[in-house]
């Protein structure tokens, strides 16, 4: 299996924030090898842990995004683990770091170590605020990135804290950026013969997920606001989170070209069920315009929606909902997810082995490619994520370490 | 020097999610061409159209932060002229990305199968609600319906409440990213290998490749992760407490991250120790989980009563991971985003001087920049089809008296 990036070698020395990134790059094709510290990557002691066995090797959050990478430990604090790190950069064509600003420069692993040692070396440095500016040296993880984006405070009820995404969409989002940034610099590279630094900050990712808002302030002073699983239309707020019978389902009162064809045929459903009231049977959908409906009006709508939606399950909504286009979708849990059919025809999930764990049902790749050399465009997960220092004695072999010299830096904690 | 100088991309297609991918190429230096048409607009240009609305189409806002350093074609694709034009414009780019519902491409014999019959390198990306192929593949939706379908919506709020959603219907903003990676990893592979390809990318199922972490946990341990509001399954305290009103009134808050035992220890000194804090079974994050509701109350006792920004200032010289919650309008003032001049202006010819924004990567020797203002529709067209395309004086005036050109 080649892939995209077949040929790309990529060293990467993140945490938590950058796994994900090099699991693309992965899945891609670039031949990707995680440096993990002696002992592992902090988050292989976080949960949840599978079948709740407090393992390294069985670290939920590990295994997810750490797939595609081969493993080797290497403690680059110390004299020797850097300079196997400088002998290891001299061979690859990326390096990708995550820690504060300044930390690899004073190890002797700067930009300008590294590129002295490789000219055509791309190092990406990806952190919370960036390299310089006057919070380059704040500490910083996914609720206060989100918490500085105006994402946060547009986010949750009005009646409670702004509240983030339990799963922390500041390190996916950033990843991707610095998987495509990395990505753009190789093909700059192509052209110069020299390699750069690309100083990705979570925060400025995590702008344009309000998704030009921030920009429209300037003219509209439009601070956002929390309305919960509501959304403020025109003169009234209005529900786009329904509960139903066993969950919830998303479905806007919001009309226009594209979604009024959705509402009439939710109507018809409706009807079909003896739910629709002569009223919104009557509705004349060609005059509707959701932004100047009074709340009384929203009120009475929702009311009729609402006891439909709740007479419901998710499944029998959404079944509903793809036959005859109504705009609704289930909030799916990964329970509804991994049952799609629709993921199912796609071949979506792929089953990943884990010598010694057995296996389990993996998101695969992450787009389907079509070519006349289908393996040499190959997308996907290409192995387990690595055990401890799995990869660490034939990744060090390249740089002259010798099976003796390797029992000698694991005694030292080098390794 | 530009990455992308002298890099053609054809975009046809509407709306956040298959427009801003092509933004991180415009930006580094590609000539982006969208095709337009008067008849069917895109969306975000009529988001807030009404009949009297002084530049009609071209007084988007929306649209105009969203597309700056493109350029407009006008063409009606309802024309065989219009869907011809479109045509050789496929292959005379470098790349053609859309996001048109499956089948649309096809309809115009737009699609990779018939293109690549004449172009075998072409490179193409299509990126639609679920994907290309499948029993949902004709199923429309906006970002809302795949943010639900993907598994953020139930992911987003508080485990005693309805879920309520990201804001800014994040498979909108996921998608234009994965988008811009598969496209230029297939630029690089043609570069290398002579060889294009068709991306077929789900908007759902890159949502869900995120979420991998939800996904495998319930196959290791039939356990779906829920909401848990801002806590954190391991450290305490990590959440958003409220702070003193600003002075207008607005409410503040500050978002504090306490990691493990030691940035607990940092909190505790900088609150300057109160009693209830020095309790030693706090000391261990067991010991926290245990009493999380009291340690957060208390906690929100003393942010409750100081002001956001320069209690983070001070917790931040402290060690500890805080930061005020910023609004829409705070970013504007922010230190940090002046620092990398993320927002720039540029002078619209309806809407007038307006910020646009940078993305999250600052290279270091190819920066990119915002250039022009988001194109009026049809802008281009001339510049285009005559000066880049080479169309003759006789075929264009042919085209635009027919109506192809609108």
């Amino acid at each position: 299996m080649r892939g995209n990036l077949h040929g790309i070698r990529v060293l990467d020395l993140t945490t938590e924030p950058g796994h994900f990134a090099t699991k693309l790059l992965g899945d891609l094709g670039a031949d990707v090898v995680k440096v993990e510290p002696p002992g592992g990557d902090p988050v292989r002691r976080r949960g949840p842990f599978w079948g709740h066995a407090d393992d390294p090797e069985r670290s939920l959050v590990w295994l997810a995004y750490n797939t595609s990478k081969r493993g080797i430990t290497l403690d680059v604090t110390k004299p020797r683990g850097r300079d196997l790190l400088l002998d290891l950069a001299g061979k690859f064509d990326v390096v990708i770091e995550s820690f504060a600003p300044g930390t690899l420069a004073k190890l002797g692993l700067g930009w300008d170590d590294l590129r002295a040692k490789n000219p055509r070396l791309i190092l990406c440095s990806l952190t919370p605020w960036g390299q310089t500016g006057p919070y380059a040296g704040w500490r910083g993880s996914d609720l206060t990135v989100v918490a500085m984006s105006g994402n946060l405070h547009c986010t949750g009820d009005p009646d409670r804290a702004p509240v983030r995404c339990s799963l922390p969409v500041a390190y996916y989002h950033s990843s991707i950026e610095a998987a495509l940034g990395i990505t753009f610099a190789l093909i700059a590279r192509e052209e110069s013969g020299h390699g750069q630094h690309l100083d990705v900050a979570m925060l400025a990712a995590m702008i344009m997920p309000n998704i030009a808002t921030a920009s429209m302030f300037k003219t509209g002073g439009n601070r956002g606001l929390r309305a919960g699983a509501f959304f403020r239309q025109g003169i009234s707020v209005q529900r786009e989170i329904w509960p139903c019978k066993d969950g919830f389902v998303t479905f806007a009162l919001r009309g226009g070209p594209a979604r009024i064809p959705g509402l009439i045929a939710m109507v018809k459903f409706m009807d079909e069920h003896g739910m629709a009231s002569p009223a919104l049977k009557a509705m004349d959908w060609k005059t509707y315009n959701h932004n100047l409906l009074t709340q009384d009006e929203v009120d009475a709508l929702s009311r009729e929606f609402g006891a439909f939606f709740a007479s419901k399950t998710m499944t029998e909504l959404f079944t509903a909902a793809v036959e005859r286009n109504l705009m609704l979708a289930p909030a799916n849990t990964a329970r509804e997810i991994h049952a799609s059919e629709q993921l199912a025809f796609r071949e979506f999930f792929v089953e990943v082995d884990h010598p010694g764990r057995g296996r389990l049902r993996y998101p695969g790749g992450f787009a389907k490619i079509t070519s006349s050399d289908t393996d040499a465009t190959a997308i996907g997960i290409r192995r387990p994520a690595p055990r401890i220092g799995e990869h660490t004695a034939e990744v060090l072999a390249e740089v002259g370490v010798t099976d003796a010299m390797l029992a000698e830096l694991h005694h030292a904690r080098v390794c | 020097m530009d990455v992308f100088a002298g890099t053609t991309i054809l975009e046809l297609g509407a709306g956040a999610a298959g427009p801003v991918a092509m933004r991180y190429f415009a930006d580094c230096g590609a000539t982006v061409i969208r095709i337009e048409s008067k008849a069917r607009p895109d969306f975000l240009r009529t988001l807030k159209l009404t009949p009297g609305l002084k530049g009609g189409l071209d007084a988007a806002e929306h649209f105009a932060v969203l597309n700056v350093n493109k350029l407009s074609v006008a063409l009606n694709m309802s024309t065989p002229e219009g869907v011809a034009v479109a045509k050789r414009l496929a292959l005379w780019a470098d790349a053609v990305a859309e996001n048109f519902a499956p089948g649309a491409m096809k309809k115009w014999g737009l699609d990779y199968a018939t293109l690549s019959n004449e172009r075998a390198d072409l490179v193409m990306i299509s990126t639609c609600l679920n994907g290309a192929t499948g029993p949902h593949r004709n199923y429309p939706g906006f970002g809302g319906q795949g943010s639900a379908l993907s598994g953020f919506n139930h992911l987003t709020g508080w485990p005693d409440r309805e879920p309520v959603g990201p804001y800014g219907t994040i498979t909108d903003s996921l998608t234009p990213r994965y988008s811009a990676l598969l496209l230029a990893s297939a630029l690089l592979h043609r570069r290398k290998t002579g060889q294009g390809q068709h991306i077929d990318l789900s908007q759902v199922e890159g949502g869900i490749t995120c979420l991998t972490e939800a996904l495998i946990t319930w196959s290791a341990n039939h356990e779906a992760l829920g909401r848990i509001g801002n806590r954190a399954r391991h450290a305490v305290p990590h959440g958003v407490f409220r702070c003193r009103d600003a002075a207008d009134g607005r409410e503040r808050w500050i978002a504090i991250a306490i990691h493990d035992d030691a940035d607990w220890k940092k909190l505790v000194t900088a609150m300057g120790s109160p009693a209830w804090a020095t309790d030693a079974s706090l000391a261990a994050v067991a010991g926290r989980l245990a009493r999380i509701g009291e340690v957060e109350c208390h906690l929100e006792g003393w942010t409750r009563t100081q002001d956001a920004r320069p209690l983070a200032e001070t917790l931040q010289q402290a060690g500890v991971d805080a930061t005020p919650v910023l609004d829409l309008g705070d970013l504007h003032d922010d230190p940090q985003l002046a620092h990398r001049r993320h927002f720039r202006e540029v002078d619209h010819p309806v809407i007038g001087p307006h910020p646009a924004e940078m993305n999250g990567i600052a290279f270091s020797e190819t920066p990119g920049d915002i250039r022009t203002p988001a194109p009026k529709l049809g802008q281009h067209t001339e510049h285009v089809l005559r000066g880049l395309l080479g169309m003759s004086a006789d075929e264009y005036a042919a085209l635009e008296q027919k109506g192809v050109l609108s």
